[in-house]
């Protein structure tokens, strides 16, 4: 496959590369999202156990000590169940909180909770992210990339609920090879750092792209650098152009790219062809783009042949570890929920 | 919750119902902001500061005397990589001066270089910090039992360790967990990173900002509000940081009471007017979060402090 020419004008790094590890996406959900899936339970739902489309909420890595999340909050639920066709038009996003579609299974019981084939959930979730891969749809809504599901069992009696995220992420086989990896300040020379920075501050403070995760950033010969949307790629191939992919990094970690960058080169190589993809770990401070603790970096990437079948089933992994273990978490809302309990401690 | 406390809230929410919110501003007479006022400091903290963000919280909550869509200010995710008792036990060590108050004087401490002279002549009509006192007996757990504590309820269920074809550890592009850790202290007595949503309310009833507090321990699950007064200076943990409802988010939230907001804003507006700088409403959060900041030290919320607060500044 012919390079792209919007890789041609970076210089080359022949040296062997190792496998690029992403660290994976982080959740957390506040107290508001079990309430009102306790009260949606209760008054809406009944026992009808059909998957509940919710929003996930995240931003860029803004600490260096610490990474962001994939957050649930109240708003993630619906109010009006009759508004679940078009979740993504009740909950606007802000700088702080880009909206994520996500999809929640909420069983009855906790046998029927452990009776979910998570494995096909996870399949059937990471077939949407490659169908909006290979129908272009992604480059209109980037945010389907970090599709994300939630399995739950909301024990009402006790006001207890167990769950489990899973961040989808199609396998790459062979794994993408690193070839590079250094923050922004490093890797770009003072003018492309300055100009990268001011883009970057642009679209993060314009309410129309603030909550947009995946771009494009394209250098001048002249080291201007410009941020756009996935759909300006066509336009971006002008010969002597850098071009970076860029993401909203919710990790903070100096050598690792965060989970979002996974599915992102999926998209890349198989929808633009591009082996060599050159990637852009957007990170802030202050609110503010930090181009020490953002990454640049390099990777090689062939995307597995099976993807270009419409009935393709991708492998996928991405349930989420709870201490190093593959298992759920439980959070018990008894002291703030119960109003027996509520009761006794106001009394 | 003690009852004199309730009733103190119950007396607030009445007087909040029947009165009308402040219209006129008296923010360097009392210290205090109008609603207008606080949306102005609010917007201005947002463009300044923009890990803060206007949010509307549950519509059920609303004030109508608020913007729908500026209900309350909120910065997520805020870490805090020391405990408060920690760093004051650290500073007496080192021989520090300590900035414990004394008893018979309830004034705010002023940290970071702010006028100490706020300790007297504090105005009489103010609510007494008595009512306020949060119980003694909600002693602070000790830190071995809040990590061991934690999962009580969560008993390991062998069903999730079943169905182990998609276990990520088989996946060579998933960082291991390990390398979360490997930065992080081994030792059991520092504690790792908790982090918080701070958010900020318009106190309608004392006409001032109010800051609350919802922490995440580093399993990023909810800690319980009597840990959270693990992060604020000791010597308000156990009088001004009171546990509440939050007046937009669901539960009970800490919060640092707003009881002497005003009269304290008050000594720093008059401090910055004795030195010649005449003070602008929309920098009243800067100054407001600064002066939280001795409240709660360790928790890393975004306030700009490198900008001139009034109108000799040259913007």
């Amino acid at each position: 496959m012919a390079e792209s020419p919007s890789t041609s004008s970076w210089p080359s790094s022949e040296r062997a590369g190792k496998i690029l590890q992403f660290a994976p996406f982080q959740s957390l959900v506040e107290d508001g999202f079990w309430r009102r899936l306790s009260s949606l339970k209760l008054d809406t739902l009944g026992i009808d156990q059909s998957p509940i489309p919710i929003i996930g909420f995240y931003a860029p890595c803004s600490h260096a000590q610490v990474s962001n999340h994939m957050t649930l909050l109240a708003e993630s639920l619906p109010h009006d169940p009759t508004m679940w066709s078009s979740p993504s038009e009740m909950t606007r996003g802000n700088r702080n909180r880009c909206p994520v579609p996500g999809i929640l299974y909420n069983t009855n019981t906790l046998e029927s909770f452990h009776a979910l084939d998570r494995e096909s959930l996870l399949k059937m979730e990471a077939k949407k992210i490659l169908e909006d891969i290979c129908s272009g749809k992604v480059e209109e809504d980037s945010a389907l990339l970090s599709r994300f599901l939630v399995i739950s069992f909301a024990d009402l009696k006790k006001w207890s609920f167990r769950y489990w995220f899973a961040f989808p992420a199609l396998v790459l086989d062979p794994p993408a090879t690193l070839l590079n990896l250094q923050p922004a300040l490093e890797a770009l020379n003072l003018e492309e750092v300055e100009s990268l920075s001011a883009a970057c501050n642009e679209w993060r403070n314009s309410s129309s792209t603030a909550d947009v995760p995946f771009f494009l950033v394209s250098f001048t010969s002249s080291s201007h650098a410009t941020v756009r949307p996935l759909k300006d790629w066509e336009a971006c191939q002008v010969d002597g152009q850098k071009l970076l992919f860029g993401f909203y990094d919710p990790c903070h970690l100096p050598n690792n790219p965060g989970w979002p960058l996974r599915n992102f080169l999926a998209f890349i190589s198989s929808r633009w062809n591009i082996e060599k993809v050159h990637f852009l770990c957007y990170r802030e401070k202050h609110g503010l783009a930090d181009l020490g603790l953002s990454l640049v970096g390099e990777a090689l990437v062939s995307p597995p042949q099976a993807w270009r079948d419409p009935q393709c089933i991708p492998k996928a992994v991405g349930w989420e570890l709870k201490r190093g273990k593959l298992a759920s978490r439980t959070i018990n809302l008894a002291d703030s929920m119960d109003p027996e309990r509520l009761a006794v401690s106001a009394a | 919750m003690v009852l004199s406390q309730k009733l103190h809230e119950a007396f607030k929410g009445t007087v909040e119902r029947i009165t009308g919110p402040r219209t006129v501003s008296a923010f360097k007479e009392k210290g205090v902001l109008s609603v207008s006022e606080f949306v102005l400091a609010g917007d201005n903290l947002v463009s300044k500061c923009p890990t803060w963000s206007w949010e509307a919280g549950e519509p059920n909550k609303r004030k109508s005397y608020l913007p729908a869509d500026k209900q309350y200010l909120i910065t997520r995710n805020v870490p805090c990589l020391r405990r408060a008792i920690s760093v004051e036990e650290e500073y007496e060590a080192a021989g520090g001066e300590v900035l414990l108050d004394n008893d018979d004087n309830d004034g705010w401490l002023a940290t970071h270089g702010k006028p100490k002279e706020t300790k007297h002549d504090e105005e009489d009509n103010l609510p007494s910090m008595d009512t306020l006192e949060i119980s003694k007996g909600q002693a602070i757990r000790s830190i071995p039992s809040y990590f061991g504590g934690e999962e009580e309820e969560d008993i390991p269920d062998m069903a999730d360790f079943e169905g182990s074809d998609n276990l990520v550890e088989n996946d060579p592009a998933t960082l291991q967990p390990a390398y979360f850790v490997a930065h992080e202290p081994e030792d059991d007595n520092i504690l790792r990173t908790r982090t918080y949503d701070v958010s900020i309310t318009y106190d309608k009833y004392y006409q001032t900002p109010r800051v609350w507090l919802t922490g995440y321990d580093e399993s990023r699950m909810p800690l319980q509000p009597e840990l959270v007064l693990e992060d604020v200076s000791q010597d308000h943990a156990h009088k001004t940081v009171t546990i509440e409802d939050h007046p937009h988010l669901p539960g009970k939230h800490a919060s640092v009471h707003p009881c002497r907001h005003g009269a304290v804003m008050k000594k720093i507006i008059d401090v910055l007017m004795s030195r010649g700088v005449e003070p602008e409403v929309d920098k009243y959060l800067f100054l407001f979060l600064k002066f939280m900041a001795s409240v709660i030290p360790t928790i890393e919320y975004d306030y700009t402090m490198d900008f001139d607060l009034g109108s000799s500044s040259h913007c």
